[in-house]
């Protein structure tokens, strides 16, 4: 400790910060995150074309005209039109999933974790009964009841994934609230309410950052899955949507389905390798590495 | 005459798979405004559980509180509301936990800490909270307080965390201080200054201290009057003058010859042989009878209680049948 002069405080955030610099994958994922976001930005705001307008014939392998570097897909739409336009969708989708996905995580965990007894006994068994249903199915029949619109894929996303978190967040939980700040806080008056909001939560976000980090990732998959099954929200451009559209012609023309892929990997393995990226900045027992 | 704390026949039980064990069997001692109290024995004798029944904070479950009576200043504590107990928690009565390396929160400076616990029971606004978290930095003795109050415990060596757990327990000036074990984790250079801070804090108080602790040194530097424990009973109590003089329970006893002596090197440091027989193995005699020289057959046969025979209250047969 270098006493009073020159010694600036560092946060247990920036910490994690300067680890994550230095973690050479998470540097990767973080770039490419950035230029998959800024196409999509770009996409959505400033990018005129209709992603759906019949603009070539179909079936133009991409490099053979200049208007369109990646051809066309089955009607003759553009394809790097649709690329750009359907990130935006894509991403929000995987967004919103996690954030669905980590409230109701969330608060059921930190409530069965936190009260214990017959409190934990009823919410783990609810959420054993979504963690035994297979997602992927689940998550077919409400978009199917409902409409497939994209708020309702991304619901159906969030609560056929929420389980997972909601076990992470209990265990955390269940370990935290036995520390002696806990119970430090407990005897300076603070009520449950601000035990578990303020200083339990705190101290159990650095697993959950990356437990949402790496849902997002999940859900976009998750997304692409449905689209390609055909249940995807047909008017809005999503790269799973495009996928869908073209399979059947897979065997005549690699190009439609294999650029909304490959977008989809970049963007799934840059969101992984910054969620590693995170854990290992969290974990201090990694630190020293 | 009513203390400021009395504690009267506490009983304390816990459901273990070994059935209901009573972890605290009778316990009283009573504490006065500005007095400190030392409460002394080994691991598991019922010292912590004795403070965390003071503070509402006994697991329920498994524990509970069976029987007794918890009284700040005429107030009954055993079987008060969840609600009013928090209320006093902080405000009334505050603690001081044995590690300061963990009963600090890691992800808030410990201003905010401070200032948390201010905003809990008084109503003012944050900056005026941590103004006074700044305030009480600097009262325990925290070399420039207005940086150190933007540090995450992390950051500060555990002798500046203790002065920290003392400025939020003291934040709200509460009536009874308990202290459990506030030294142990600290080097002993550091434990003197934290004795000195609470002797000086407790004089601009007023506050009545209960101090937890195993060590008799501590004991004969901070404490008026003493209770011993054991297995879950106090065995002895009487001025901490007294006690360290004339200890009368052999246990006591045993616990003084433990204390090494600078300069005394014609004396070998004596230990207590055995350890506290675990509560669900306690039979119908006394709780020390295995490990004690002065053993005589109604040792096993009946539980002692506090007699007046010796020199001070102390519970031993063979203290009361003048054996020793």
């Amino acid at each position: 400790m270098s006493g009073s002069r020159g010694y600036r405080p560092e946060s247990p955030a920036l910490e994690a910060w300067r680890m994550f610099r230095r973690n050479v994958p998470a540097l990767v994922g973080t770039v490419l995150l950035t230029i998959v976001s800024a196409a999509t930005l770009y996409g959505a705001f400033f990018f005129d074309g209709n992603p759906y307008e019949i603009v070539w014939a179909p079936h133009e392998p991409p490099g053979a005209t200049a208007e369109f570097p990646l051809g066309t897909d089955y009607l003759g739409r553009d394809i790097v039109a649709g690329l750009l336009t359907g990130g935006g969708p894509t991403l929000a989708v995987g967004a919103a999933a996690a954030a669905i996905t980590m409230a109701i995580g969330v608060t059921l965990g930190a409530l069965a974790g936190f009260h214990g007894g017959w409190v934990d006994n009823l919410l783990m068994r609810f959420t054993e009964f979504f963690q035994v249903l297979p997602a992927l199915l689940f998550a077919m029949v409400l978009v199917t009841l409902f409409s497939p619109s994209l708020t309702m894929i991304a619901v159906s996303i969030g609560v056929v994934s929420w389980p997972q978190t909601a076990r992470l967040t209990r265990a955390e939980f269940l370990k935290i609230k036995e520390l002696e700040y806990v119970t430090a806080a407990r005897a300076i008056g603070a009520r449950d309410g601000r035990i578990m909001w303020r200083v339990i939560l705190p101290n159990a976000m650095p697993p959950l950052i990356v437990s949402a980090t790496l849902t997002v990732g999940v859900a976009i998959l998750f997304e692409a899955g449905l689209s390609f099954l055909g249940l995807g929200d047909p008017n809005v451009m999503s790269w799973g949507l495009m996928i869908g559209a073209n399979r059947e012609y897979i065997l005549d023309a690699w190009w439609p389905v294999t650029f909304p892929g490959l977008a989809i990997f970049l963007t799934v393995f840059a969101v992984s390798l910054i969620g590693d990226g995170l854990n290992d900045a969290f974990n201090p027992k990694l630190r020293e590495r | 005459m009513t203390s400021l704390l009395e504690i009267e026949d506490l009983r304390v039980t816990f459901r273990t798979r070994h059935g209901e064990l009573t972890a605290l069997d009778g316990v009283s001692m009573r504490v006065e405004a500005g007095e400190t109290l030392g409460v002394v024995g080994e691991s598991g004798c019922g010292k912590s559980i004795t403070a965390l029944a003071v503070m509402g904070l006994v697991p329920d479950p498994p524990g509970k509180i069976a029987g007794g009576s918890i009284r700040l200043d005429g107030e009954e504590l055993a079987g008060a509301s969840p609600r009013r107990l928090r209320r006093l928690r902080g405000a009334e009565v505050a603690m001081i936990f044995q590690e300061p390396m963990t009963s600090l929160n890691p992800v808030f400076t410990v201003g905010d800490q401070i200032a948390e616990a201010i905003m809990l029971h008084q109503k003012v606004d944050g900056t005026r909270a941590f103004k006074d978290a700044v305030a009480l930095l600097e009262r325990v003795g925290i070399p420039s307080p207005d940086l150190r109050a933007k540090d995450y415990p992390h950051q500060l060596s555990g002798g500046m965390r203790q002065r920290v757990m003392i400025a939020m327990a003291v934040s709200c000036r509460p009536r009874v201080l308990i202290a459990d074990e506030p030294t142990t984790a600290l080097d002993v250079t550091v434990q003197a200054q934290i004795f000195d801070l609470l002797n000086e804090i407790q004089r601009e108080f007023g506050a009545a201290i209960i101090l937890i602790t195993h060590d008799m040194g501590a004991v004969s530097e901070m404490a008026d009057r003493v209770a011993v424990m054991y297995a879950g009973r106090v065995i002895e109590t009487a001025s901490a003058d007294d006690v360290l003089d004339f200890p009368q329970h052999p246990y006591a006893r045993g616990l003084i010859d433990c204390i090494p002596a600078l300069g005394r090197e014609d004396r070998e440091l004596k230990e207590i042989p055995g350890v506290v027989p675990p509560l669900h193995l306690l039979g119908d005699g006394c709780a020390f009878a295995e490990r004690c020289e002065f053993r005589f057959d109604r040792c096993d046969t009946e539980k002692p209680l506090l007699n007046r025979k010796g020199h001070h209250p102390a519970a031993c047969h063979a203290v009361e049948e003048g054996r020793i």
